[in-house]
């Protein structure tokens, strides 16, 4: 473990170190073995030839029992230094002569058979026998003991010299590889350094120097051109950052600035409503400042008609209507701007009540005959016969009335006016048609533009000619659109012009708000219908408690509710009350949910009527398929059915503004003619809206 | 002769509307601003209030409503003039408990019509 954490320096150095002196310790000893081998059996080699030469030498001294030339003999081995005793056996076996280089020790030196023949080693010494024999003839036995001290010597020398050799050699190999690793490490330890700073400074434009064209070198090709990569990868990533945060800060400012120009419009608008609101009340309180002096003028003027006529001053009468009629046309101009401010500043409200048609007209028509008699109009009443009571502002039908046919009167000399009133059914409502025709100078289609645009008169020199602000055709305008009717023109000039209003015949109040008004008012029936088209809810179900049930439940969320057994007695009831929702059971008996469903979606006057289908049988999709709104299954989750219902009276038409935004519709498409189509873009644009639908 | 009280503070209208009675042959007395006509008509108990609105120190609505709370005064019918021709001032008039409601300018014959029929009703 020590050794795989060393550097790859010093694991270079000490492979190479390890590597060189195994080899040499391996190779040295295998020579000094082999040596000492060798020696060792030169050693054996030459014993046994002293041991010869001795043998033979002392044969004779053996046969003539002459112990002394024997020892004599023996006795030469002195030069021999590593024997160390030697001894003549008889044969016998017994010792016949001996030598010893330390006199003390024969009888220890001497083998105890000396029976044995060769040589052996005992105890670290090498014996030898021979055997001494004289023409053939064994005589005994010769022994000769060396204690290799030669050999000893010769090991001890060679351990000595090997140890310097390797220690040596070592030294040299350690030199020699700390210099050599450096071809391998130093690259290593610069790519690594370079790694290093990359990472520190992740600086990418510093590059490995390459030495060697070896693996290392191409490990330092790949890791430059792996650096290449990244710096290039860098400064895209640099370079699209900046852009981002460019990019961002413009987007910043952008937004600021919007965020100033909102500010600005916010100012500009609350500036803007703010004189709007100034100038709607400007114009209620200058016009009630107008009023009063008015009041003195016209009264006064009156009063002295009066006296006049009955002191029979009748010269003076003449002058005084002349003021009372000056006064009454001031008085009209200041009703009518301020009618304007009113519906501009929303206050307009809407007063509905029931009347009858035809004494309306009867009235208008007897109103502006003074007017048409002027200049020499006739005035022709149409009104159809089964015209019945409708359901509006009296006041301000009437206006609108007047205003039409004041104007038919103004601009026409010693024609035609006539008015046609009749009553049509479309768009799931019935609706009350006023048509004023005159003979008059008529309109150009350039004019048709502006028409209906307050202070603007077909031209200038019609206000000098005709007198007149302007106003007239604008309120009726805006008097039509607050009953959610029509109001259309069709004229060719110089042959006269028709005016075409529809109104709704039962008109609906734009808010809750006027919905409650009218029901404070005094007319009670007009109120109470008033309401049932816009809180009331229809359940049709045969199960009695269900019908108590939910008429508790719904009244209680403030509902005007009917309800109906069956529902052939349904559909005749939303036909009636036309209700805001139905509620539909399926199971019912002779005529089931389903064919009631069917019949209220294909009658184009109940079909927009949501219908809330509550049953037992769960068959959602066919009830969807045949139209209706929403499914609930028995029992009745409440909660849902409130969810659901708010959901459609905060939807209910009568709260939106539906046909009456587009500003007025013209005759039936067949009867329109090609110039008129191209009258104006006002204009087509309604007829667009009329031919779409 | 029914007595009419006229509450009105423009003296020019005053004097021309209470001619105008007059001379139809009504018996006029009138005040020139709320608290007046307030007192008046309890001290002068008339057979018929016509009531200015805007009238300085009490306006309309307020005596309108202090002398149709008031049990000896509550049977006088009371015809509010106003020059606020908005359908709210016509709620709100019935609301004060007006018995009827006219715009300024008066149209007179209008406004004589409606107080001969307040008058007839009452009698009847």
């Amino acid at each position: 473990m020590i050794l795989q954490n060393l550097s790859i320096k010093r694991k270079l150095t000490l492979i190479t170190m390890l590597t060189s002196s195994a080899a040499l310790v391996l190779s040295a000893l295998s020579f000094l073995i082999y040596d000492l081998v060798s020696f060792r059996h030169l050693l054996i080699q030459d014993l046994r030839t002293q041991a010869e030469i001795i043998g033979y030498n002392s044969a004779g001294a053996m046969e003539f029992k002459d112990v002394s030339a024997a020892t004599a003999t023996l006795s030469a081995l002195t030069a021999k230094e590593d024997v160390v005793s030697a001894g003549l056996y008889g044969r016998d076996n017994k010792l016949f002569a001996h030598y010893s280089r330390n006199k003390n020790l024969i009888s220890q030196l001497l083998p105890a058979n000396s029976q044995d023949k060769g040589y052996r080693f005992e105890g670290g010494y090498l014996q030898v026998f021979h055997d001494v024999t004289l023409n053939g003839e064994r005589l005994g036995t010769l022994f000769l003991q060396s204690d290799m001290r030669q050999w000893s010597i010769r090991a001890r020398r060679y351990a000595g010299i090997l140890f310097i050799f390797v220690l040596v050699s070592g030294l040299f190999a350690f030199l020699v590889s700390s210099r050599l690793q450096r071809l391998i490490s130093r690259p290593i330890l610069h790519l690594e350094d370079t790694m290093r700073m990359v990472s520190a400074n992740r600086n990418y434009e510093v590059r490995a120097t390459k030495s060697y064209g070896d693996e290392i070198g191409k490990l330092i090709d790949g890791f430059n051109t792996m650096l290449s990569e990244i710096q290039q990868r860098d400064m895209a990533l640099r370079g699209a950052n900046d852009e981002l945060k460019s990019r961002t800060g413009e987007l910043e400012k952008e937004i600021l600035h919007r965020r100033q120009t909102q500010e600005e419009l916010l100012k500009a608008k609350h500036v803007a409503e703010e004189a709007s609101r100034a100038k709607s009340t400007f114009l209620a309180n200058m016009s009630h400042e107008l009023r009063t002096p008015l009041n003195a003028i016209i009264g006064y003027s009156e009063m002295l008609e009066e006296e006049a006529r009955e002191s029979g001053k009748s010269d003076g009468v003449h002058d005084l209507r002349k003021i009372q009629s000056a006064g009454k046309h001031l008085l009209s101009l200041i009703n009518d701007v301020l009618d304007l401010s009113k519906i501009e500043a929303g206050k307009m409200g809407l007063h509905l009540e029931n009347f009858d048609l035809a004494p309306l007209i009867d009235e208008m028509a007897t109103t502006l005959q003074p007017a048409a008699a002027k200049n020499g109009n006739t005035i022709r009443l149409h009104v159809a016969k089964n015209l019945g009571a409708m359901h509006a502002d009296v006041t301000k039908v009437r206006q609108i009335l007047f205003n039409l046919l004041s104007n038919a009167c103004k601009f026409t000399d010693h024609g035609t006016i006539s008015v046609n009133v009749d009553e049509s059914r479309f768009e799931g409502r019935d609706w009350i048609r006023f048509r004023v025709t005159d003979t008059g100078i008529g309109i150009t289609a350039k004019q048709k533009e502006n028409l209906f645009l307050e202070f603007s008169q077909a031209d200038a020199s019609i206000s000098r000619k005709y007198g007149g602000t302007g106003l007239g055709l604008a309120i009726t305008y805006r008097f039509v659109q607050l009953m959610k009717g029509r109001i259309s023109v069709e004229s060719e000039p110089g042959k006269g012009a028709t005016f075409t209003v529809y109104l709704p015949a039962q008109v609906v109040a734009e808010t809750s708000e006027s919905a409650r008004s009218t029901a404070n008012s005094e007319l009670a029936p007009a109120s109470d219908e008033s309401k049932a088209r816009k809180d009331t809810i229809l359940v049709i179900d045969d199960d009695a408690s269900v019908r108590d049930l939910m008429s508790r439940f719904l009244s209680k969320m403030g509902f005007h509710v009917v309800v109906a057994a069956n529902g052939e007695e349904g559909v005749r009831i939303a036909r009636q009350v036309r209700p805001l929702v139905i509620t539909l059971d399926v199971v019912m008996p002779e005529c089931d949910g389903w064919t009631v469903l069917k019949k209220l979606k294909n009658d184009s006057d109940l079909a927009d009527i949501p219908v809330i289908m509550v049953t037992i049988v769960d068959n959602e999709a066919m009830a969807l398929d045949l139209g209706a709104s929403n499914y609930l299954i028995k029992p009745v989750d409440r909660d849902r059915l409130a969810v659901l219902i708010e959901k459609h009276r905060a939807g209910h038409p009568a709260t939106i503004t539906g046909a009456a935004a587009a500003p007025f519709i013209s005759n039936p498409p067949q009867r329109r003619r090609e110039s008129e189509r191209r009258a104006s873009g006002k204009v087509d644009h309604a007829e667009d809206l009329v031919s779409r639908r | 002769m029914p007595k009419i009280l006229l509450v009105e503070d423009n003296e020019m209208n005053r004097d021309m509307l209470s001619r105008r009675l007059q001379r139809k042959g009504y018996s006029v007395i009138s005040a020139h601003d709320g608290e007046q006509g307030h007192s008046m008509a309890c001290s002068e108990m008339p057979d018929l209030i016509l009531m200015d609105i805007s009238l300085p120190l009490m306006n309309g609505w307020e005596v309108t409503r202090l002398l149709k709370s008031n049990e000896s005064t509550r049977h006088i019918p009371i015809i509010v003039l106003t020059a606020h021709a908005l359908v709210t001032d016509r709620e709100r008039a019935f609301e004060a408990g007006c018995d009827d409601y006219d715009t300024k300018p008066v149209e007179f014959g209008r406004l004589s019509e409606k107080i001969d029929n307040l008058l007839t009703v009452r009698k009847s």
